[in-house]
């Protein structure tokens, strides 16, 4: 990622009143992660699986601070469960940012599963979600993200992919 | 050991604290054993999300003391927040894991902690939590209890308890939902916070 993205993101966080991330870290974020742990504001938390990302975020909104689980789009899969449990058992929210790996352009095989099940997945736990593959656009959809969940108590997820993560 | 003593003895010592519980018969039991508790409770029926949710509680709220009541099958679930909680260190979380070695919800088949190989507490140990112990008796229960309410580092006692559900109990009504709200308007009301706040219009 540019600079200029990761800053994008880190802006888009802090409108929406971020102050706690989980990550487990992925190689398109590459650049995001080291800046997230040097930001003041933000205290990151690194985690063993995303499902855990998933869980330690819902105990933070319970506690009325905001966090978001940032990802490569495999951690999805890794999160089911507990986004099935907590979002649709007791309305509990998790705000996702993950980059799109295997969509057209990917050059890694092992890469395509993400991209033929990532938006299926998301349509499943009917969780909506906005792709981001303008620059600009970032800022926006973190925060769009944030009022949407906070406002129907429920997941959404924001997909970083084509240029801005290439 | 009977889970439900403990639990009398551990209701007895909370006052302020948050508690994050996991599911099945100890749902039941924690609602009559801490009835002080209730609304400071979040009763859960999710396998391996509950030491996460609660050190995600004590992560945003850092002057407040933070209970978890995880169980060996929902521990087991999740090994991995053992890890996390020994990198992170986190100075307000006490996790009891209650260890029947079973099971109980789905009436009783064998955990891991069954066949006397896999210790729990051990685990935590090896991961990073050096405050980390089994305990047999009622009266260590409490003693540990005592101690990891008042430790600045993370905190797990591995209670040691049989399989059975205290009997003649009263039932909890509610559903995962209306208990989010129970516990979402308890915290906002003891913290002067708001969580869930009015839409733009109403």
């Amino acid at each position: 990622m540019k600079k200029s993205a990761v800053d994008a993101v880190i802006r888009g966080l802090k409108r929406a009143g971020v102050s706690i991330v989980c990550y487990l870290p992925d190689s398109l974020f590459k650049e995001l992660y080291p800046a997230l742990d040097a930001d003041p504001d933000i205290r990151t938390i690194r985690v063993t699986n995303e499902g855990e990302g998933a869980a330690i975020c819902g105990g933070v909104f319970l506690s009325g601070k905001r966090a978001a689980l940032v990802m490569e789009n495999s951690g999805l899969r890794a999160s089911v469960e507990p986004l099935a449990r907590m979002g649709l058992g007791a309305g509990i929210p998790v705000v996702m940012l993950m980059s799109y790996r295997g969509e057209l352009g990917e050059n890694n095989w092992w890469a395509i599963p993400h991209g033929i099940t990532m938006e299926p997945v998301l349509d499943a736990l009917r969780i909506p979600y906005r792709v981001v593959r303008e620059e600009e656009k970032i800022e926006r959809a973190i925060a769009d993200a944030y009022s949407w969940s906070y406002a129907s108590y429920y997941h959404s997820a924001v997909a970083l992919g084509g240029e801005v993560v290439r | 050991m009977k889970r439900f003593d403990c639990m009398k003895a551990l209701a007895a010592r909370l006052k302020d604290e948050l508690v994050i519980l996991s599911l099945g018969g100890s749902v039941d039991e924690w609602y009559n054993a801490a009835p002080h508790m209730r609304e400071a409770s979040l009763f859960q029926q999710q396998l391996g999300c509950v030491t996460p949710q609660a050190f995600g509680l004590a992560a945003g709220l850092p002057h407040r003391r933070i209970v978890s009541l995880d169980t060996d099958g929902g521990l087991l679930f999740n090994l991995g927040i053992l890890a996390t909680l020994g990198n992170e260190q986190p100075k307000n979380l006490l996790v009891v894991v209650w260890d029947n070695e079973q099971y109980l919800s789905i009436g009783g088949p064998p955990t891991h902690t069954a066949f006397g190989r896999v210790d729990l507490a051990a685990i935590a140990r090896g991961a990073g939590v050096e405050d980390a112990y089994l305990v047999r008796t009622l009266d260590e229960f409490d003693a540990h209890c005592k101690a990891g309410l008042a430790a600045q580092k993370p905190y797990i006692v591995v209670a040691k308890v049989s399989g059975t559900v205290q009997p003649d109990i009263r039932r909890k009504h509610s559903d995962g939902r209306e208990d989010k709200y129970i516990f979402v308007r308890h915290v906002e009301a003891t913290e002067g916070i708001t969580i869930m706040g009015p839409s733009e219009h109403n």
